[in-house]
């Protein structure tokens, strides 16, 4: 017997070898790569639905979140107000619905409309309405989730307007009755003036101060500012013009004077912010540009007299006083600030967060932060899960 | 991994005793399949003429076969064992298969659910079949010696061991990042099956040194593979702190486990946080040098080579595999013990051939003669009484003890069968969550309501038919909506006794309760196309009537949260006596408890209607 048929593999053993390193390594390069994965971009021009409005009739109200995680449905969002006179907040969360995904809130002439934002298995927009500083609520509800955008309800004289999250534009009378779609998905894009501003998105809907509808997206196309007047069945644009920047409408709100609208334009790798005005929904007054850089907006809102600010995820915080006004910068807000507010006459409010404790400063005329009231919110922990 | 999890808690008191309850039952079962065989063994041989039940004489079993055998019969008769854990119904997916598959790729995690879903839907069936699988064919393996019997053993663990190694271990992990020989590549369960497959093989494979050589080669290709696995960069076995190996010795140190045992691996996790490299290196080099050895297929060389591969797969499975089944829900050893047997099994097969390999023919005549009965050519012959005279007479104990084995596999694999036929899942979910609920019979509280189409309900207007009550929050986020989902399932599940039903549900929510939210809810939830459903509503003070007639409790909580009600559910019979009161809590919500609910929830209305 031949050593060959003895070991009749012999001469394979080699390539035997061969063969299993090379698939070991395919394997290795297979199973290896599991941390190389890019990370999908984040989603342009998207506002955080923390925010501040000041009504007609002088109340404040502030929308934040508080408690625990998110991901634990332990994150409640809390409505609170201030009325016109009074120095002290006040929680006023609409009951009856979990607030876990969000709260949207549009002030009409003489109310407060909230939309939550449905979470886990529910699937519309349960609405509430108060017209006496959250001590009373009506109920309504939009068929569908209303989109997560901190203007994407608006109340206007007798008739609401609502973005939802396909992208839909719907229009309803007071309390969230008779809803009629306005806009279906895609069509203010598909339109001759979308087209033009290349839409990338939906961003919110306001009032014009002659009750004509305005919708608000995110531009891809530079130099165009994607706020839009619905004219019949169409959609006009009627946006200030950004010359070679890339705008994005963050906020579309109605304010006593007309509307009001904030707007980030990037322009290479940074971004700046604008205010821009009007009285008539066709006539802009654009502020001064505010750099930010790479900075993202953490929150917004308004105040009285066409007033608005931000807070940058940094902990940076500006605001603006009104028509013709340029941005200034805030001293640094106290650790944990959420949201600020306009507070009584040119004073600013920092409203702190730390799980279920809302604490308040406020902005002396010397520039400092002095504490002015501490809130034990009840959170129900474990009730959404 | 939607279904792979019932959410249940592994050591849920009712799954835990209904898994105790089928393992006593299917024990008693199998305990007595052994005794009858083996009596009517005992008897047959009475019936058969004196002095025939003589044996022809057989050659020896290989030696390396009967390592194979002997070895992985007992450890399948260990894993069965294993699989008895208390714990084990509820636990296997979300502790061992999710956790498996989660690093898997996505159509990995795919078909690892389907199978998973499967175990969520009828816990208690699937774990007690894997008990019984895996004993019976530890016990086959170890019973039957020679012959087709011993060979079907072999094919039998291939086969489980497939199942167990593509569901339950999610192929070994081999698709998943992290793969190593350290850590069980490619699977412990993936050897099983090459040892059943080498038991599987003719008799006349182990007669020559052939089957020890290929054996051994493809181990020895196995461990350089393995060696360039390890060795290959950026997968974190070079680095110490933080690396690969440390992380996973630290958190199988952080398992329950003897204290001494913890400290030997936390003592080792330690030393190769500090000297990772190193570590990392000697099994690299070691890997390919008993891989290259074992491919050489000289004698003593693989001699060597085995008793190194001994040591360090003993070192391995003590320092880093933790002996595999200490804490947690062990369902193995892992990998060391199955490829010492599998590389010993090749040593033996190499160097010591038995005897009748010298005369190879006498060996085939004694296979020939263990045939019991060989397969397809005398089942015609068994017919007649000679031929069956025969055949018992030619029949041992151990093949009677090999075919009781295989009935111990029936008993556990049968209803798991039937059971995976069925799409829903077993009403024990339920049960757990819901508890016991003893047979009521009161008569129903009258209530006078408005459903969502606008028109009035009474109770008594649903006298006839058995009515499944429920209160629901239409703007509920959690319970609600798994409730309506366990409600249009049982509608389903009905069929025709579904006209003889009303599903019921009441409002439950002091704030949203207008026809606007039941309307709304009903769209959410599909109900609107579901005949006989009924969401009735009225005004605050009808339905606080009704909330407080029914035991109910709502009420708004401040801050955000959502109106709060306790989860209640009655069976109300034709004549309008409650029949049954059922804490409706859904519990998890999985896709296996709402099966499940509906399972019972249309048990009870059955059982109703029975009796109305």
């Amino acid at each position: 017997m031949t050593a060959r048929a003895r070991h009749p593999w012999r001469n394979w053993r080699w390539l035997m070898m061969a063969a299993s390193v090379t698939g070991t390594s395919v394997l290795a390069g297979c199973a290896g790569g599991g941390s190389g994965a890019g990370a999908a971009p984040a989603p342009a021009g998207t506002a955080s639905l923390v925010t501040s409005m000041t009504t007609a009739n002088g109340a404040t109200w502030a929308i934040v979140a508080m408690g625990g995680s998110a991901a634990g449905a332990n994150q409640f969002w809390e409505l609170f107000a201030r009325a016109a006179a009074s120095d002290r907040w006040e929680l006023v969360t609409p009951p009856g619905v979990a607030s876990n995904g969000g709260l949207v809130a549009a002030g009409g002439p003489a109310s407060l409309s909230v939309a939550f934002r449905p979470s886990q298995g529910l699937t519309f927009s349960p609405l509430a309405v108060t017209s006496d500083a959250g001590k009373t609520w009506r109920t309504g509800l939009i068929d569908a989730p209303v989109a997560s955008d901190p203007d994407a309800l608006a109340a206007g004289a007798g008739a609401m307007l609502a973005l939802l999250g396909d992208g839909t534009v719907e229009q309803g009378g007071t309390a969230g009755a008779s809803w009629t779609r306005l806009a279906a998905p895609g069509a203010i894009a598909s339109s001759a003036a979308g087209r033009q501003c290349n839409v990338t998105s939906l961003t919110a809907v306001a009032f014009a101060p002659s009750g004509t509808p305005l919708a608000a997206a995110s531009c891809a196309r530079p130099g165009i500012t994607g706020i839009f007047a619905r004219s019949g069945t169409a959609w006009q644009a009627v946006g200030p013009v950004l010359a070679a920047r890339q705008v994005t409408v963050l906020r579309l709100t109605a304010i006593a004077a007309g509307d009001l609208a904030l707007l980030q334009a990037r322009a290479g790798s940074g971004a700046t912010l604008l205010a821009a005005w009007t009285s008539d929904g066709t006539r802009w007054t654009v502020s001064a540009p505010l750099a930010v850089g790479t900075g993202q907006v953490a929150a917004s809102g308004t105040g009285s007299g066409g007033a608005a600010w931000v807070l940058l995820a940094d902990g940076r915080a500006y605001e603006v006083s009104g028509p013709g006004s340029a941005w200034r910068r805030l001293p640094s807000p106290p650790s944990g600030t959420a949201a600020l507010a306009a507070g009584p006459g040119d004073a600013y409010e920092a409203l702190a967060v730390a799980s279920g404790k809302l604490t308040v400063y406020r902005l002396s005329p010397a520039g400092a932060w002095g504490k002015l009231q501490t809130l034990s919110v009840p959170i129900q922990y474990g009730s959404s899960s | 991994m939607p279904g792979m999890n019932s959410g249940l808690n592994p050591a849920d008191p009712t799954l835990v005793a209904a898994f105790r309850s089928a393992l006593l039952h299917q024990g008693l079962i199998a305990t007595a399949l052994f005794l009858l065989l083996w009596l009517l063994w005992g008897a047959s041989r009475n019936w058969l003429r004196p002095g025939a039940a003589v044996h022809a004489p057989r050659a020896a079993e290989p030696a390396g076969r009967r390592v194979l055998r002997i070895g992985f019969g007992l450890l399948w008769v260990f894993d069965g064992i294993l699989q008895a854990q208390p714990q084990m119904p509820g636990g296997l997916p979300s502790q061992v298969i999710e956790p498996t598959a989660q690093s898997s790729p996505r159509w990995v995690q795919d078909l690892v659910n389907a199978g998973g879903t499967i175990w969520s839907n009828h816990p208690i069936t699937a774990a007690a079949a894997s008990v019984w699988i895996q004993v019976g064919i530890g016990l086959w393996l170890l019973v039957a010696v020679r012959g087709w019997w011993s060979r079907g053993a072999g094919l039998a663990s291939v086969a489980w061991g497939l199942m167990v190694w593509i569901w339950g271990e999610s192929f070994g992990g081999i698709f998943a990042p992290g793969l190593s020989w350290l850590t069980g590549a490619p699977g412990a369960v993936l050897l099983y099956c090459v040892a059943g497959a080498l038991i599987a093989l003719p008799a006349r494979a182990w007669l020559t040194a052939r089957t020890g050589r290929l054996l051994l080669a493809g181990a020895g290709l196995f461990f350089i593979g393995m060696a360039v696995l390890q060795a290959w960069p950026g997968r974190g076995y070079w680095q110490g702190r933080s690396g690969s190996l440390s992380a996973m010795v630290a958190s199988m140190a952080q398992t329950s486990q003897p204290r001494a045992l913890s400290s030997l691996v936390a003592a080792f996790g330690s030393f190769d946080t500090a000297h990772g490299f190193a570590v990392n290196l000697f099994v690299v080099i070691a890997l390919a040098a008993i891989g290259a050895a074992l491919l050489t297929g000289r004698p003593r060389l693989v001699r060597v080579a085995v008793l190194a591969a001994g040591v360090l797969c003993l070192a391995d499975w003590v320092l880093v595999q933790d002996f595999g089944f200490f804490g947690g829900l062990g369902t193995d050893p892992n990998s060391m013990i199955p490829t010492i047997l599998l590389l010993a099994a090749g040593y033996l097969a190499l160097t010591r051939l038995p005897d009748a390999a010298a005369e190879p023919e006498a060996a085939a005549q004694a296979e020939a003669e263990a045939v019991t009965p060989a397969p397809g050519g005398r089942w015609r012959e068994l017919l007649r009484p000679e031929g069956a005279r025969a055949a018992l007479t030619a029949t041992s104990m151990q093949t009677v003890t090999a075919l009781a084995a295989l009935g111990v596999i029936v008993i556990g694999a049968a209803p798991m069968a039937a059971a995976s036929l069925s799409p829903t899942a077993d009403p024990i979910l339920a049960q757990a969550i819901a508890g016991y609920s003893p047979p009521l019979d009161s008569p129903a509280s009258p209530f006078r309501l408005t459903d969502q189409d606008g028109r009035m309900v009474t109770l008594a207007s649903l006298r006839g038919k058995v009515v499944l009550l429920t209160f629901l929050d239409p703007v509920c986020t959690t319970d609600c909506p798994l409730i309506a989902q366990e409600f249009k399932a049982t509608a389903a599940m009905l069929g025709a006794q579904a006209k003889q039903t009303e599903l019921v549900a009441i409002v439950a929510n002091p704030t949203y309760y207008s026809t606007q939210f039941t309307q709304a809810f009903d769209r959410q939830e599909g109900l609107s196309a579901v005949p006989d459903w009924l969401y009735l509503t009225g005004t605050l003070t009808q339905l606080r009537s009704a909330w407080q007639q029914y035991g109910v409790t709502v009420e708004n909580l401040p801050a955000g949260a959502m109106s709060a009600h306790n989860d209640l559910a009655f069976v109300i019979d034709r004549a309008g006596v409650i029949r049954q009161e059922i804490d409706a809590d859904p519990g998890p919500g999985t896709t296996s408890t709402r099966s499940s609910f509906a399972v019972l929830f249309a048990a009870d209305v059955r059982q109703a209607l029975s009796q109305s």
